[in-house]
Formats: C-alpha cells, sequence, structure tokens
C-alpha cells in the first residue's frame, strides 16, 4: 500500500517467523528428496535425482498419481455444478432458510473427516460403491462443494443485483440471465471454488483409507501406505512433485483473480 | 423506428410492506408519447411505482395498465419495457455494442438484423466511435447514453428512467437533459422518469406527478404545478416559495382583500377556486422571483417596505432575506444585470407583487 505505515521489527520479525514454520516442513522434504542413500534421509555426499526417476518410471506411482487426477476430476465436476447451482439459488431466494442452507453445505469442512468416513463406509457398503472409482469421485465431490459454495457466494455477494433485474427487464428469461449475465460475471469464483475442490481431492486420505483399498489406489494412499512399510526416499520425491502440482494450482487461481480484479 | 407509444394507467396502486405503506392508493394516466415524472423526495414511494410499472415489485392491491389491458400480474420479462436504472447496470464483461445488443440477442434475433438495429441505436445516442469499448472506459454521460440506446434498442413499448441522471456533475447533467429531451421528441414513445431533481422534472416533462409519503399530492403540466400549487409541500418543494398567513376581510367576483396586520394584501381568485367568506384564514404561497423592487413613486397591486436583513449573489441574480413589518423575512430574488439597487445589509426598500403572483395553497395533511 502506497503511502502506508511502514511494520515496525517487532511485527515483521513475527510475520517471517510465522511464514518459516509454514514452510520450513514443505522446505525439509526437497533435500530429502535428493538424498543418495537408500533411506529416507539428508543427501550424504551427493544430489541425487535418481528418486525421481524411481517414481516416474514406477508403473504403480504413474497408475495412483492417474487415479488420483482422474479421481480429482470427476468429484471437482460435481463439486462445481452442486456448489454453484446451490450458492446461486440461496443467493437469488435469499430468506432466512437459506442461510441455514448455506451453513448446512458447509458442514463436510466443519464435521471431522473420520465422522464423515465412517458414515461414507456404511453407505456405500449397501450401495456397492466400495473401492470404486465412482464412490471416491462422489465422496470427494461431495466433500468439495463447500470450496466451490464459499468462493460462489462471495463473487455473488460482490455482484450488482441490478444488472440481473436489467436483464429480466430486457427480456432475458432465467436461463437467459444465468448464461449471459451471472455465469460469466461469477466466473473466476467458481474457477477458484473448482482450484480448491480440485486441491481437496487431490490430497485426500482419510476418506480414501476408509472407502477404498485395492481397485482405486490414489496417490495420498500410496504415499501412506509408502512410509508404513518401508521408508523409501521415493516418498520425499512424490511429496515434492504434489507440492509442486499444488503450488501451481494456487498460482493459476492467483493469476485468476489478478486478471478478474483489473477489470 | 416507429412513432408508436402506448398510453398507460395506475389504478389504485398500493404497495404495503408490513405496517409500512410505500405506495398509498395512486392512480394515474400517461398518454401515449408522453413525457410524465414521478417526483418527490427519497422515501416517496416514486421508485416503488416504477419498479410496479417495470415488474419487479408486485403491488399489494390496484392494477397496471397498459393500453387498457392489465399487466399486472405479468414479469418483468414479458413487459417488453425498455429501462434505464439508476447507476445504469451496463454488463461489465460486454462491449458496448454487446450491451445494446443484449435485448436483441434474447429475443433471437438474426445477426445481420442484430448489427444493423445496434448501429442505429449508437447512432441516436452519437457513441457509434465506442461500440467496441467497455463500459469501464466510458465516462459517465457516455454510459449513460449507452444504458438510454440499450433500453430503446429492441422498440419497447415505454421507456422508464429511474433517476437517470444522478450520478453526473451538474453540468453534464443540464447537456444530457436536453439530450433527453430530444431524444424523447425524436422516438416519440412514452417515457416514465424518476427524480428527485425538481429542475430535471419541470425541463423534461409533458406531465408530472408530485408524491409525498407515498401519496399522490398534485399531477399536472410543470407550469400549471409552479404557478399553481394545490399544497404547501408542492410550493415548497417545486422551487422556493414564501408563504403568508392572511385572512380574508372581504370576498369579491375575483379578487379577495387580505390583511396580515396592518398590511392590507390583494389575492386575485381563479376562476373555479372558492369564495373564502370574510374571516377565514390563508396560507398564500409567494414565489421569491415573482416580487418585484419598488421605484420611488412606483406601485403594485401589494406593497410592503422592510429592509435587507441577509443578501447573496448568485451569478444571475441577487438572493435577498428582506425583514418586514407584518410579513416576517420575504426571501426575493433580482436579476443582477441592471438592478436598481446595490443590495447592502439593513438597506430600506420597498417590495411590490401583483394579485395574481401569489396563490392560495392547502397546508398539507400531517
Amino acid at each position: 500500500m502506497e503511502g502506508a505505515h511502514r511494520p515496525g521489527p517487532f511485527a515483521s520479525a513475527s510475520a517471517w517467523i510465522v511464514a518459516i514454520y509454514l514452510v520450513l516442513p514443505i522446505s525439509i522434504v526437497i533435500p530429502v528428496s535428493m538424498t543418495d542413500q537408500r533411506f529416507l534421509s539428508l543427501p550424504q555426499e551427493t544430489l541425487s535425482l535418481r528418486h525421481y526417476a524411481t517414481v516416474l518410471g514406477s508403473a504403480e506411482w504413474l497408475g495412483s498419481i492417474a487415479q488420483s487426477f482422474w479421481i480429482a476430476v470427476a468429484s471437482t465436476l460435481i463439486a462445481v455444478v452442486a456448489g454453484t447451482l446451490c450458492a446461486i439459488g440461496c443467493w437469488r431466494i435469499s430468506r432466512r432458510s437459506t442461510d441455514l442452507i448455506r451453513a448446512l453445505m458447509l458442514l463436510p469442512i466443519i464435521i471431522p473427516s473420520i465422522v464423515y468416513a465412517i458414515g461414507l463406509y456404511r453407505y456405500f457398503a449397501r450401495l456397492d460403491l466400495l473401492d470404486r472409482f465412482a464412490g471416491v469421485a462422489i465422496a470427494h465431490g461431495v466433500t468439495g462443494i463447500p470450496y466451490v459454495v464459499i468462493t460462489v457466494s462471495t463473487a455473488l455477494a460482490a455482484f450488482d443485483p441490478r444488472l440481473e433485474q436489467a436483464a429480466r427487464g430486457m427480456g432475458a428469461s432465467l436461463l437467459q440471465t444465468l448464461r449471459w449475465v451471472i455465469l460469466p460475471r461469477i466466473a473466476p469464483g467458481i474457477a477458484s471454488g473448482a482450484i480448491f475442490a480440485f486441491i481437496h481431492s487431490w490430497d485426500e486420505l482419510v476418506i480414501v483409507l476408509f472407502i477404498a483399498s485395492r481397485d482405486v489406489f490414489t496417490l495420498p494412499r500410496r504415499i501412506w501406505d509408502g512410509i508404513n512399510e518401508n521408508l523409501d526416499p521415493a516418498m520425499a520425491a512424490v511429496a515434492v512433485l504434489l507440492v509442486l502440482f499444488t503450488l501451481l494450482l494456487l498460482l493459476l487461481d492467483l493469476a485468476l483473480r489478478r486478471r478478474r480484479d483489473a477489470r | 423506428m416507429s412513432a408508436a407509444g402506448h398510453a398507460l394507467a395506475l389504478q389504485g396502486l398500493t404497495k404495503r410492506y408490513g405496517t409500512f405503506t410505500a405506495v398509498d392508493d395512486v392512480s394515474l394516466k400517461v398518454e401515449s408519447g408522453q413525457f410524465l415524472t414521478l417526483l418527490g423526495p427519497s422515501g416517496s414511494g416514486k421508485t416503488t411505482i416504477l419498479m410496479c410499472i417495470a415488474g419487479f415489485v408486485a403491488p399489494t392491491a390496484g392494477a397496471v395498465l397498459l393500453d387498457g389491458r392489465d399487466i399486472t400480474a405479468l414479469p418483468p420479462e414479458k413487459r417488453d419495457f425498455g429501462m434505464v436504472f439508476q447507476g445504469y447496470a451496463l454488463f461489465p464483461h460486454m462491449t458496448v455494442a454487446e450491451n445494446v445488443a443484449f435485448p436483441l440477442r434474447v429475443r433471437r434475433m438474426g445477426t445481420a438484423e442484430r448489427a444493423e438495429k445496434v448501429r442505429a441505436a449508437l447512432d441516436l445516442v452519437q457513441l457509434d466511435r465506442f461500440a467496441e469499448r467497455r463500459p469501464s472506459q466510458l465516462s459517465g454521460g457516455q454510459q449513460q447514453r449507452v444504458a438510454l440506446a440499450r433500453a430503446l434498442v429492441f422498440d419497447p413499448a415505454l421507456l422508464l428512467l429511474d433517476e437517470p441522471l444522478s450520478a453526473l456533475d451538474k453540468k453534464l447533467r443540464a447537456e444530457l437533459q436536453e439530450e433527453l429531451k430530444a431524444l424523447h421528441r425524436r422516438v416519440g414513445r412514452t417515457f416514465v422518469n424518476v427524480t428527485h431533481d425538481q429542475e430535471e422534472a419541470l425541463s423534461l416533462s409533458d406531465r408530472v406527478a408530485i408524491l409525498n409519503h407515498g401519496k399522490l399530492v398534485q399531477e399536472g403540466a410543470p407550469t400549471a404545478l409552479y404557478d399553481r400549487p394545490r399544497t404547501r409541500f408542492v410550493a415548497d418543494f417545486l422551487g422556493k416559495s414564501n408563504f403568508l398567513h392572511a385572512a380574508v376581510q372581504q370576498g369579491g367576483a375575483e379578487a379577495m382583500q387580505l390583511a396580515i396586520g396592518a398590511t392590507p394584501l390583494v389575492q386575485r381568485i381563479l376562476p373555479g377556486a372558492p369564495h373564502p367568506a370574510p374571516g377565514t384564514k390563508l396560507l398564500l404561497s409567494l414565489r421569491p422571483e415573482k416580487i418585484a423592487l419598488l421605484a420611488d413613486g412606483e406601485t403594485a397591486d401589494n406593497m410592503v417596505e422592510g429592509r435587507i436583513a441577509t443578501w447573496s449573489y448568485l451569478g444571475a441574480g441577487f438572493g435577498l432575506s428582506v425583514a418586514t413589518q407584518d410579513l416576517g423575512m420575504l426571501r426575493v430574488t433580482l436579476p443582477s444585470w441592471g438592478a436598481p439597487i446595490a443590495p447592502a445589509e439593513g438597506l430600506a426598500i420597498r417590495l411590490g407583487w401583483s394579485a395574481s403572483a401569489s396563490v392560495p395553497v392547502e397546508e398539507d395533511a400531517a
């Protein structure tokens, strides 16, 4: 901010400490992933990329990456459609009851995911959705809805309701108004929500532990098993790849926001 | 564009929000091709009436008729009315041309015909050069004209304007007033305008409806409203006015004798107006510019002496507050060019006005 007071030494020091505290565990993984040893450790003599080669040459790892990716895509689709429609509906009707519905929609991030997972396990067993691609996609899609509801509701709060009135007044039906006026205006919010829903599915582990076993073996699940069974440094390499991919998505979100604000 | 206007009528229009009555039994008629302005202070219900006409607000009672057909229950998108919103409500993600094309796109008009109509509409408001710009790249006045073009492009049955000029600065507002008036004459459509700006209402409209507390107070041509306000509120809201409490001394066929304290006054009686009995208390409205400065020996129907208490220079005129013995403080405006006096505080002057300058008004019901 131009012309604002510069922060004092105490404020900037505590800001840096918090930032380092947040970043340190992530950055430790990077040297570990480049270790020249056969077990999880810091590099001893040289830096090596062989664990990356192991991961990218392994059919199991690549299979899990692909599976995680497609599950994330499918669940994002579910979360975006359901979340956007819910947010728009609540915004248009806008009564006390819709506030309640919006709060209900946030339940999946309020309730501990292990509770959710236990419930899903019981239901999915009956519906024959355990250890199925569709099962995990639905579970991740539903738990991804809150992210979309939050971002789309925020976008709608900034939407001038007179634009909708103007469109209706000029003869546009509800669908036409939605397609040509409301959706283009809240598209950045939808995109943000989609990115968060994708990330949510991409690194979700607890639910997967409960409702998937052999056929569906997502990336976080494989890391989890790898850590439990052997301390292969390949895990660190996967973790770094995971972080990089997530970072990329967040940067994409940032770029989208910047483009919207520039308008 | 064809010159087919449509007639609009409101019958007993009422809108209640809980116990609050926003619009109270308003009946109005707008003839085809007329420019009607709903004028009132904020909270007078004028915007609610416009929203009822547009279909965004459902009235609690009463009806909206277009050419005699009841359209009260029709949703806004089926009414075919053009509307210019307060703040214009242009679509920020579309270019000017796309904004203007929107009502045509909604009606699934062919691309070629659409482009033709958009060009004609932008021509009408002299914005053809700005077709590819975004609304955010235009000035307030230009945005306002885009909103007008967009509201007129689909040949609407009625054009509704919600405080169309309120966001503009004074000079631009005056310019656009002229343009709006010329546009109305060119397209020959029925316009219904909402404003709280009395000058805008007087200069633009064929008819003005004055509202207060949700009720229609008076309706008529601007000159009729200005010169013959029915109530104190109308006289006060539309321009400035002095109010004189006078007692009737003696009636007459065309004029009556009144008095305030020891000062005698003559008041003309308008044709058809009541003839109050002697002793009746009357409230008179007297416009500051209808009072003249009297030279020595000059006479008028009504004359009063006073001293200038305060004065201000307004460019085109002087605004004087003149303290008088019986009439209290009188507000007077004089043209500044060729003024016979140089105003000064304490200066003794004589004022005069004709018997038809003032007009009896009713006190407003509380």
